[in-house]
């Protein structure tokens, strides 16, 4: 065993690692024993950590042809009924969009990390990036549901692909890891406490097999998936489906089942959302950061509380479905908001459909670099101070 | 001598009669095709609860929603690659794949030569139709020189890949080619396959008699299936000048075989060795 | 608010094993106790190109784990002056090799020009010049516990590199003092 894995044994609780490497432990203390990858910077320390680490635990890493079939692999053995998970940047990122939506569409669990690089095309493969949200979102064709965690520090890297996994198995749904190069590549002292973590597991079939109808989304909107060996020899495809799995296009029948599809996540809020609101009540000015850029925010909030200013911070952990309720609640008495992202404006575009009527204002850099805490601690600042 | 000695093979056995009738066209090679696999499948005696069939997009595609296993219907292109996962992480599966000439060779070449090269333990079917039927017509890799489709109103003037060639040079451990006329010799085509302990690839000519067979004026679907006799040369007569087949003509049978080592089995092997060793 | 933050960086060029250094003295660190954050810039090339490993440290959790204001900066190329001169505080601690960096700016900040890289060659390999730098570090900054610094080298260090490694460290530890003796060095401690 790695010395550094000691710490899921809990011989030494706190360690220096990786936010890859995080998002490696996590996986296999989720019960992730599938990985395909295909080599990217800034991601393949996931790949490689997990090529020596899977073997161990009988599970099977395979380095594919390519970025699409890596998701294609993965989601061919979530179909056998085994966690798996793929890791790429921003080019892997779009190439696996189509197999994502196939993903979505016949509800097969998987986990996808995208460690944020500078674009677009090949972009600075080395260099931090939060401009794949909008991508994740809406990547590839077609409306479909799908959840989007956005970890900011190494220990919750780890912490997020325990319970990606999870929701993954719950909703039958892909979920995408989202992180920067920041934080991937990042080494923190973390206490890591995943070795009790008790993996959710799918719902499978059971029962008569001429009663099971594969996608009847049942009281909970998530169907029971069928393990192949299992007697139910049923059928997938990207095709619009009916209950019974087989293709239709018969209009009622879409609407019913493609209603059920879109709306399963909204039905299981509760289980998905997650965010964090650091001195809002008060917060004239509300920051809304996610990922290096909430870390950058969290010391601009401490500098201008330090100055008496009432400037607070709202972080998205789920961002898709996005925590609408709650930033409204968090900026319930913010004069102004601040967004301070890496890319020309993804989150603020949210923020301001969600805050409707607030004065928001973005912080915006593209040069590769991470936004600093002095520059989100001016604009706060002056916006707190009503300039 | 092969004769179809399956008294006992009920096609409707194997499969989903829910899904009946089938979209094929009339005239179409796919039907036979599929009949020649469950017929293989039955012959090895092949429990259909541990049987994964994986297919893409195209005509050819559509077949796996008829079998009474457990099937995926995926994207154009990645049944291989999707099958890699399956067969990965579930070894006690048999996996099967069905792909067609535009799925397997243009879109998912690539998944292809690697699946080849890997050589794990996967069955891929090609049926070949020399053209995107559900699309219309359009040319394929495998179009014939001068064939006329819907996107080569010049006729093709792209040469077409032998994908048998293909396969055998980049590793497979079996590869072979049979034509939907002969349909035991197809079912025993396919049996072998099915029983190679590696890579299988396994191509069949199909004819399209709807679309390809009327843009270039083949004449009626019986027409076409004759026609396949006259432009096959068995593996048989590969080697020999005594032969009543062109030289030229198709080659058939099993083209290729070798015992490279299977990969999910050496993967398993190799893991168990370094957890041993640890 | 919490503001015992230390910040260092190692700047130099890709393939002087810069990281290795930082994640050695952050393992230090952290076996102390201290919470540690280690980031890397680098070129999408492997060897060749600016490169810097930075450490953020502090007595509680790191809440931005970027380097911002650097209380010690080790040059081993004159390439990393450029990037990391405006990030240095008034009086932080600057130590650079003598032949990778021949020349400094002027400033306010405590100077040790030292042969580095000469005394990792005369060891048999310039090779550890990122150990030699570290073990300077150590010495002149008092960061980190030498025996702490000296079981992290251990751990990270292959079998066959272990005794070349240890006597970099401790070549390291001595060389502004071993420099200054001979007149090689250019020690100036700023105002």
């Amino acid at each position: 065993m790695n010395a550094i894995d000691t710490a899921l044994t809990g011989k030494s609780a706190v360690k220096l690692i990786s936010g890859n490497h995080a998002c490696a432990l996590g996986a296999i203390a989720a019960g992730c024993r599938f990985f395909a990858g295909y080599p990217i910077t800034p991601s393949s320390e996931i790949a490689e950590r997990l090529a020596r680490r899977l073997p161990e635990v009988d599970g099977v890493f395979v380095q594919m042809e390519d970025e699409i079939a890596s998701m294609a692999a993965v989601i061919g053995a979530s179909m056998g009924g085994v966690k798996a998970m793929t890791a790429t940047s921003g080019p892997g990122f779009s190439l696996k969009q189509e197999n994502i939506g196939y993903a979505a569409g016949a509800e097969i669990p998987c986990v996808i990390v995208n460690v944020m690089r500078g674009g677009p095309s090949t972009g600075m493969p080395t260099r931090p990036s939060q401009a794949d949200i909008m991508q994740a979102r809406w990547g590839s064709h077609g409306d479909y549901p799908i959840i989007v965690l956005t970890p900011a520090s190494v220990s919750e890297i780890y912490s997020e692909t325990l319970r990606a996994f999870d929701l993954a198995e719950q909703c039958r749904s892909p979920v995408v890891l989202l992180y920067d190069q920041v934080i991937a590549q990042l080494s923190e002292t973390v206490a890591l406490d995943g070795a009790g973590h008790a993996s959710a597991t799918r719902k499978w079939a059971s029962g008569p097999r001429a009663a099971y109808q594969p996608y009847d989304g049942g009281s909970d909107a998530i169907p029971a998936m069928a393990r192949p060996g299992d007697g139910y020899r049923t059928h997938t495809t990207g095709l619009t489906h009916s209950e019974s799995g087989f293709p239709t296009q018969q209009p009622e029948a879409v609407t019913r089942n493609l209603s059920r599809l879109f709306s399963k996540l909204e039905r299981h809020r509760d289980l998905i959302d997650s965010s964090e609101a650091l001195h809002c009540d008060d917060a004239d000015v509300v920051i809304v950061a996610i990922g290096i850029s909430a870390r950058a925010a969290t010391r601009a909030v401490e500098q201008c509380r330090a100055q008496g200013l009432r400037v607070g911070l709202f972080r998205p952990i789920t961002f898709w479905p996005f925590p609408e309720k709650q930033l409204r609640q968090a900026a319930a008495k913010a004069r102004a908001v601040l967004v301070p992202e890496m890319n020309t404006g993804q989150l603020r575009l949210v923020v301001e459909r969600v805050l409707a009527g607030v004065a928001v204002e973005g912080l915006h850099l593209f040069s590769g670099e991470a936004i600093t805490p002095s520059d989100i601690a001016a604009r706060a600042t002056a916006l707190a101070r009503g300039a | 001598m092969l004769i179809d000695t399956a008294a006992d093979f009920d096609v409707r056995d194997y499969l989903r009669k829910e899904m009946m009738p089938h979209f094929l066209c009339p005239g179409c090679g796919h039907g036979i095709a599929l009949r020649a696999l469950l017929w293989a499948i039955h012959d090895l005696g092949l429990d259909k609860d541990r049987l994964a069939v994986v297919s893409g997009i195209g005509c050819a595609g559509r077949l796996s929603a008829y079998i009474d296993a457990n099937t995926f219907h995926v994207t154009h292109g990645r049944p291989l690659a999707y099958a890699t996962g399956l067969a990965l992480a579930r070894p006690d599966l048999h996996v099967v794949v069905i792909t067609g000439d535009g799925d397997c060779l243009a879109i998912g070449g690539n998944h292809l030569i690697h699946a080849c090269r890997r050589n794990l333990k996967l069955t891929c079917l090609m049926l070949n139709n020399e053209v995107y039927g559900m699309t219309g017509g359009q040319v394929s890799p495998t179009t014939s020189e001068t064939r006329l489709t819907t996107t080569t109103p010049l006729g093709n003037q792209e040469p077409h890949f032998d994908a048998c060639a293909l396969a055998t040079a980049a590793g497979a451990g079996f590869v072979g080619r049979e034509v939907t006329h002969h349909v035991p010799k197809l079912k025993e085509l396919i049996k072998a396959g099915l029983e190679h302990p590696g890579f299988a690839f396994v191509e069949v000519q199909s004819d399209c008699t709807e679309i390809f067979g009327r843009k270039n004026d083949m004449g009626s679907s019986s027409e076409m299936i004759m026609r396949q006799k006259s432009e096959i040369r068995p593996s048989a007569y590969l080697d020999t000048v005594d032969t009543p087949f062109r030289s030229n003509a198709l080659p058939t049978g099993i083209l290729a075989r070798n015992d490279r080592p299977e990969y999910g089995a050496t993967y398993r092997r190799a893991a168990a060795a370094r957890k041993g060793a640890s | 608010m919490q503001d015992a933050r230390i910040e260092i960086r190692i700047g130099g060029t890709g393939g002087q094993g810069l990281i290795l250094s930082a994640k050695i003295l952050a393992d230090a660190l952290a076996a102390g106790g201290k919470h540690v954050a280690q980031s890397q810039t680098y070129e999408p090339t492997s060897r060749g190109g600016y490169c810097n490993a930075d450490l953020v440290i502090s007595d509680g959790e790191v809440d931005f784990p970027i380097t911002t204001a650097l209380d010690q900066l080790v040059l081993l190329d004159r390439l990393a002056i450029k990037p990391s001169w405006p990030l240095l505080k008034p009086g932080a601690l600057v130590i650079a090799d003598t032949r990778l960096c021949p020349e400094l700016p002027a400033g306010n900040y405590r100077r040790y020009h030292l042969p580095l890289s000469r005394t990792a060659l005369e060891l048999g390999s310039e090779r550890v010049t990122n150990i030699v730098a570290l073990g300077a570090l150590v010495a002149l900054s008092n960061i980190c516990d030498r025996k702490r610094i000296e079981q992290a080298v251990r751990a990270e260090t292959p079998r066959g590199f272990l005794d070349l490694n240890m006597d970099a460290l401790k070549a390291g530890y001595a060389v502004h003092v071993q420099a200054a003796a001979g007149n090689n060095a250019e020690v100036n401690v700023g105002t």
